[in-house]
């Protein structure tokens, strides 16, 4: 029946294209008005401009347009002095990026992880990261929407890569696990208009689909929300100060509710004109946790901060202190103290050594060593200041 | 209440007035800067987001140039992946659609620039290269002219009544190169093929328009530092060739020319590589007669 119907319609519009094609001229001639008359004239001189001939033997563009992509891999040995394999060796992660704008309006960032669990020694895939952002919403806002590294103070936006460490502070594993907090949801930020300082107000409501220590979904729960106040200054030309405040609330795994309080304080020093060979960075955030577990409410503190210097122009040296309570007992506490080397060979290339020992008031304490090779090929983008 | 309002309302309008007329141009560089003054005269005020003596191609993005970007009217880059490292995240966190790239504010200064150095394939073991080409092409004078003629068609876009204005400034900057053009010349002319060592490959525009010749560079490859065996290397060059200088810019450390100045006695230069690298050097036009004058005192 429907075919039948189809030639109907061939039937019918085959003669109507026909009439149109010829009859195209005639309708122009006949046509008397002024302003259709221009636009004529004004097409048919188009025309004649398109005609003319292309200059001999263009270049052609190799320009495509495949989005920007990166791989960056980490390779990894470690020991622990606890552990039955005290010494280990592995390729940690592989992360393929792929970021590329999408039409006027917004851009793509997609972060693939290929990356070996640290129990079962197997590889899983995982996107890390995959958003949006707009890039012409008004009153200076932005908006972001899919999976991403949520806007809590410092460490936890940036990929573990760029850290200047290799572990992650104890204080922050505690709250949001190795993976941070890293969820799908949406995210809206503000820029104020304020002109000595950099302001930005981002809010972000998620999901609550990954799970970390003090956030995690049930069935019946609620979403999970974040609100950050990003304060920049600029104290000269060579410093500048970061202070940083983000609140978080959101339903446990223990059908509970977690309230967060983080700050963050950066101070950078960064001689303009030898930017390459010297620097310093002192950064610090602190966490503060109210949770409630299955009616039982429990507070919790814990910091880290840390002094990168760096001495040349490849050679990095990073000591960190970290402090933490545990999130469900605060009589229990863990403290820190890490110092980590840092060869950096290129902008591609980067060889790093760490050494951590940790003091527990329970148990008896514990040293580790890590070392890792990082190194990217293809894009690779900047890095937040 | 009504108080309050009422006083918000006299900043707004009072700040309103302030910058009515004015188009805000952000720009990567200061030469860039100088640049779009001199073609906008008292119709821009511009700000450039790196200095005069910083190594354009590792600037620290840091959030307060964001502020200047999201309030720009236009906004000028080198290009050629100079700033790939830090002005496309500044880009795109500025939620200013008026000057992304492709929209009328989105200047890119290197437009019909003729390229030096594209290369013809592409691998990072040779260091850091560029894959449009080398991008230090306003240390030749001439492309000031196309940066410039850029400038003006970006203002004349956004500012099509001030059009009559921006064109005569224009010719006027386009007048003034020829002058100090012949001036420069006549002044490097009896030094013509003469033999240097240069820290960084970012003056082969510069060699070209003067007529120096670049023998070898202290880096062993365009943004790895220089190595033991490059200094043999170069101080085997320098005494084999007679050369008489070598050339650095403000960002490098002097650590290794001073060895081979050493060996060698040749003198080391530090040349500005742009607008605002010493003090003396306010203007574009500046920056070629500092370098000039540095050059021809020591290849006497």
């Amino acid at each position: 029946m429907k075919k039948i119907h189809n030639y109907h319609l061939l039937y019918f519009i085959t003669p109507l294209i026909f009439f149109v094609l010829f009859s195209g001229k005639a309708f122009a001639q006949v046509d008397s008005t002024a302003t259709d008359s221009l636009l004529l004239k004004q097409i048919e001189q188009q025309m004649g401009n398109d005609q003319k001939q292309p200059p001999a033997q263009q270049k052609r563009s190799g320009i495509s347009t495949n989005p920007d992509i990166g791989v960056v891999a980490d390779f990894g040995a470690s020991y622990l002095s606890t552990a039955k394999r005290k010494v280990d060796a592995y390729l940690n992660e592989t992360e393929v990026s792929f970021q590329s704008v999408v039409d006027p309006y917004i851009r793509a960032d997609f972060f693939v992880s290929f990356s070996r669990d640290p129990e079962t020694h197997k590889y899983g895939v995982d996107v890390e990261e995959g958003y949006l952002t707009t890039l012409s919403l008004p009153y200076k806002l932005q908006l972001k929407a899919g999976k991403f590294k949520e806007a809590l103070g410092r460490i936890n936006t940036v990929h573990a890569h760029a850290l200047p460490f290799i572990d992650l502070p104890n204080a922050y594993v505690n709250y949001f696990g190795e993976e941070g907090l890293n969820d799908e949801g949406a995210s809206i930020s503000w820029l104020l208009p304020t002109k000595k300082v950099y302001q930005e107000l981002i809010f972000q409501a998620t999901a609550g689909n990954s799970q970390s220590p003090s956030f995690h979904r049930g069935d019946s729960a609620g979403f999970t929300y974040l609100a950050h106040l990003k304060n920049f200054f600029t104290l000269n030309e060579n410093s500048t100060l970061e202070l940083g405040i983000t609140g978080i609330t959101g339903p446990n795994a223990a059908s509970g509710n977690t309230n967060i309080l983080a700050g963050d304080l950066t101070y950078k020093w960064k001689p303009v004109k030898m930017n390459t060979y010297k620097s310093l960075t002192w950064q610090s955030e602190f966490f503060y946790s109210n949770a409630k577990y299955s009616g039982t409410a429990s507070n919790s503190f814990g910091l880290y901060s840390f002094l990168q210097y760096q001495l040349a122009k490849r050679w990095f040296m990073t000591g960190r202190y970290d402090y933490a309570q545990k999130p469900y007992d605060k009589s229990i506490v863990e403290q820190a103290y890490s110092v980590t080397a840092g060869w950096y060979a290129t902008e591609f290339q980067k060889i790093e050594l760490e050494g951590k020992t940790t003091n527990l008031n329970v148990d008896p304490g514990y040293n580790q060593v890590w070392l890792r090779w990082i190194f990217v090929i293809g894009a690779h983008g900047a890095h937040q200041y | 209440m009504k108080k309050i309002s009422f006083i918000l309302a006299l900043i707004f309008a009072a700040f309103a007035v302030a910058n009515a007329g004015t188009i805000k141009v952000v720009t990567t560089t200061t030469d860039l800067k100088s640049i779009t003054e001199l073609i906008g005269g008292i119709k821009v005020s511009v700000s450039s987001i790196a200095t005069g003596y910083q190594n354009p191609h590792f600037v620290d993005p840091k959030p307060s140039y964001i502020i200047s970007l999201s309030n720009a009217n236009m906004f000028v880059t080198v290009g050629l992946d100079l700033e790939t490292g830090w002005s496309p995240q500044l880009l795109s966190s500025s939620r200013n659609s008026k000057i992304q790239k492709g929209a009328a504010g989105y200047v890119d200064a290197s437009d019909g620039v003729g390229l030096l150095q594209v290369p013809n394939s592409v691998n990072r073991g040779e260091g850091d290269i560029h894959i449009y080409g080398n991008p230090h092409y306003w240390l030749d004078p001439l492309n000031g002219k196309v940066i410039a003629r850029n400038i003006a068609d970006g203002l004349e876009r956004i500012d099509p009544a001030n059009k009559v204005f921006y064109e005569t400034n224009l010719h006027a900057f386009f007048a003034s190169i020829d002058v100090k053009m012949k001036e420069w010349q006549a002044k490097m002319a009896p030094y013509k093929g003469s033999k240097i060592i240069a820290y960084h490959n970012e003056w082969v525009y510069f060699e070209r328009r003067f007529g120096l010749e670049i023998v070898d560079f202290m880096e062993p490859k365009p943004g790895i530092p220089p190595s033991p065996s490059q200094l043999v290397k170069v101080i085997k060059e320098v005494k084999a060739n007679n050369i008489k200088a070598i050339i650095s810019s403000p960002y490098f450390t002097t650590s290794s020319s001073d060895v081979v100045a050493k060996q060698t006695g040749v003198k080391e230069l530090t040349l500005a590589t742009s607008t605002g690298a010493f003090p003396t050097i306010k203007t574009y036009l500046d920056l070629f007669d500092y370098n000039i004058e540095q050059l021809v005192a020591v290849l006497k």
